[in-house]
């Protein structure tokens, strides 16, 4: 592992060639240890996928990473500097959004609506009366959705009634109004048809050619070698190691799985 | 003309409203015309224009009421005690302006109170995780018990003619508490459907932890709500004391079922997440007509409870039904299109 001062000299290149340094990362619930001394460099404009089993600690590591919770130790390096996250809002803050399983949609709103959810544009009537700006929130939104290559049937529909795959990349562009540096998603194809899990996969491929770096979470090796450029692996709440996808197989991954050996 | 979006059936719809919402307060206007038109074929006397203006009349307090619940159930709450807040809140304002108060600070504290009190409901559920209903049952029964101990089963009257001209008084012919449903009507649309707070309000109705982490204020939304409920309160109560230029304890008991029906015919959804201040409008323009029919029919006014109690189960499984609620209707739904796919 090195001695403490080679430590902080990785850290300081790792952070210069990287968008986010974790360092010694320490979780517990309890008894348990859910995060154990993890180390992650996650590089600028890449996709890495964070497998692992159940219980790896892998929904606890980008619950630190996107400040949903609070590590009991280690530190975190985002764009250069020192980050500390107390709050989801404090990460948001530095450019990291994060897109939950649960996806944080309002049903009963419309597309725009849900886009804009906290965020609505308004205008003045009669220089007095604030109201909202709703045709520049459909208009943005509708290049947002363009610029992406999303396409919805219509954007008026309360979004309970779009298909799982139409809610997932809405809850993505809604993410990225706010012009993230680093997007999180935790499975964001789990629950989705093949065709459906496929154009997600699209989308994410996309966010990549317009420079935003993805973190993402997945059960599917199939996905994850179809879109990661890194591949990093948790097992007991340890991080095994972190490899290029092109340099490893399938069954390579499955045992760093299973086994916890690189 | 915009492009359309890339893939998938073109975009014809930016710039249209939600067609769904147009279709449910279209069916909900023809069936409230249906309805004038029937009272007048039976009783020539319901279409008159002195009974129309009536009956708006009648409704403003309701109406008014009801905007401040479409508020509160939309963000997923109910309020039960809008009707003792009522009784308490004239029965103070009576008390102050004969012990020889001046009506204006008298008003003007008796919104202050309804404001507080409807906050105190709002704060109840919000911090201390009471549920709407519970919360609003126990604040029902102890506005109820302040305002018979505030007024010893006194019989209040004798308005001042400046308050009584807010109840009884007319603009051009029109009775003044239509303006003043009306600006309220106006107030409530501007803050239900063209601000930021209506889309708040809906977000924490619909999904409170989505709305959490999309950074809206939650607390401080239902505190709000519940406190607009007590100005929708005050004003009600404000027009229905200067209508009858008198108040009493027992004002306004069984309010609460007509204002939750009114606003539960109009559209609004009891799970949270949508409401229809328009569809609340008709709903309560609905509710007064069928009492009035009711009335000129001859109907003894204990029918009118019933009536009135069987609409709002009615109009629920109405909506169920439409949203498919309803688990052994959608079991037999299944076995008919299983049915119809079967080969032969």
């Amino acid at each position: 592992m090195g001695g403490h001062i080679l430590e902080q000299n990785l850290t300081r290149e790792a952070s210069d060639a990287a968008l986010l340094s974790a360092r010694g990362l320490n979780k517990y619930y309890g008894g348990l240890r859910a995060l154990r001394d993890v180390d992650l460099d996650i590089v600028r404009g890449e996709i890495i996928a964070l497998v692992g089993d159940n219980g790896a600690g892998k929904s606890t590591l980008i619950k630190t990473l996107s400040g949903a919770i609070v590590p009991d130790g280690g530190d975190i390096v985002f764009d250069g500097s020192s980050v500390s996250f107390h709050k989801p809002t404090d990460a948001q803050d530095v450019g990291i959004e994060t897109v939950h399983q649960s996806l944080g949609l309002v049903d009963e709103l419309d597309v725009p609506q849900n886009v804009f959810l906290g965020r609505e544009l308004t205008r003045k009537v009669l220089g007095a009366i604030t109201v909202l700006d709703k045709a520049t929130m459909r208009q943005r939104t509708h290049d947002l959705l363009q610029n992406f290559s999303i396409g919805l049937p219509t954007l008026n529909e309360p979004v309970r009634r779009l298909s799982g795959g139409q809610r997932q990349t809405i809850a993505i562009s809604r993410l990225l109004l706010a012009e993230p540096q680093l997007l999180i998603m935790d499975e964001p194809m789990a629950a989705l048809g093949v065709d459906e899990g496929s154009k997600v996969l699209a989308l994410v491929e996309r966010l990549r050619e317009q420079g935003i770096t993805t973190l993402i979470i997945s059960h599917n090796l199939e996905h994850v070698f179809s879109i990661a450029d890194r591949i990093a692996v948790m097992k007991n709440g340890a991080m095994i190691g972190v490899v290029k996808t092109s340099d490893v197989t399938r069954e390579d991954i499955v045992s760093m799985i299973t086994i916890g050996q690189a | 003309m915009i492009s359309t979006v890339k893939t998938g059936a073109p975009d014809k719809s930016i710039g249209q409203s939600d067609k769904k919402f147009r279709f449910d307060s279209l069916g909900l206007t023809l069936a409230f015309l249906a309805l004038i038109v029937m009272f007048s074929l039976i009783n020539p006397r319901f279409a008159s224009y002195g009974n129309l203006l009536n009956v708006l009349t009648q409704t403003s307090t309701y109406v008014i009421v009801a905007m401040g619940m479409t508020l509160v159930i939309t963000k997923g709450g109910i309020d039960l005690s809008v009707g003792s807040l009522m009784a308490l809140v004239t029965c103070v304002a009576f008390g102050l302006i004969e012990s020889g108060v001046h009506y204006v600070p008298a008003l003007i504290i008796m919104f202050l109170l309804a404001m507080t009190l409807g906050a105190l409901n709002g704060a109840i559920i919000t911090f201390l995780a009471v549920p709407a209903l519970i919360a609003t049952l126990g604040t029902m029964v102890a506005f109820r018990g302040v305002a018979l101990l505030h007024s010893a089963g006194k019989l209040y009257f004798g308005l001042p003619p400046e308050v009584v001209w807010l109840g009884q008084g007319a603009i051009l012919g029109v009775p003044v508490p239509i303006y003043i449903a009306a600006i309220f009507i106006l107030v409530t649309h501007w803050l239900f459907n063209l601000s930021r707070f209506g889309v708040h309000v809906r977000a924490v109705g619909g999904n409170r932890e989505a709305a959490r982490l999309a950074g809206i204020p939650v607390t401080r939304i239902e505190v709000a709500v519940y406190t607009y409920m007590g100005i929708a309160v005050a004003l009600g109560g404000l027009i229905w004391m200067a209508r009858i230029d008198g108040t009493q304890a027992t004002l306004g008991t069984a309010m609460e079922i007509h204002i939750i029906a009114a606003t539960i015919i109009g559209g609004t959804s009891l799970f949270g997440g949508r409401g229809s201040l328009y569809g609340t409008l008709i709903g309560a323009l609905l509710l007064t007509m069928l009492n009035n029919a009711l009335v000129i029919a001859g109907v003894e006014f204990f029918w009118q409870l019933v009536v009135v109690g069987v609409i709002v189960i009615a109009a629920v499984t109405i909506n169920n039904i439409r949203e498919n609620r309803i688990d052994w209707i959608n079991q037999l739904r299944g076995r008919r299109a299983a049915n119809r796919s079967k080969p032969g």
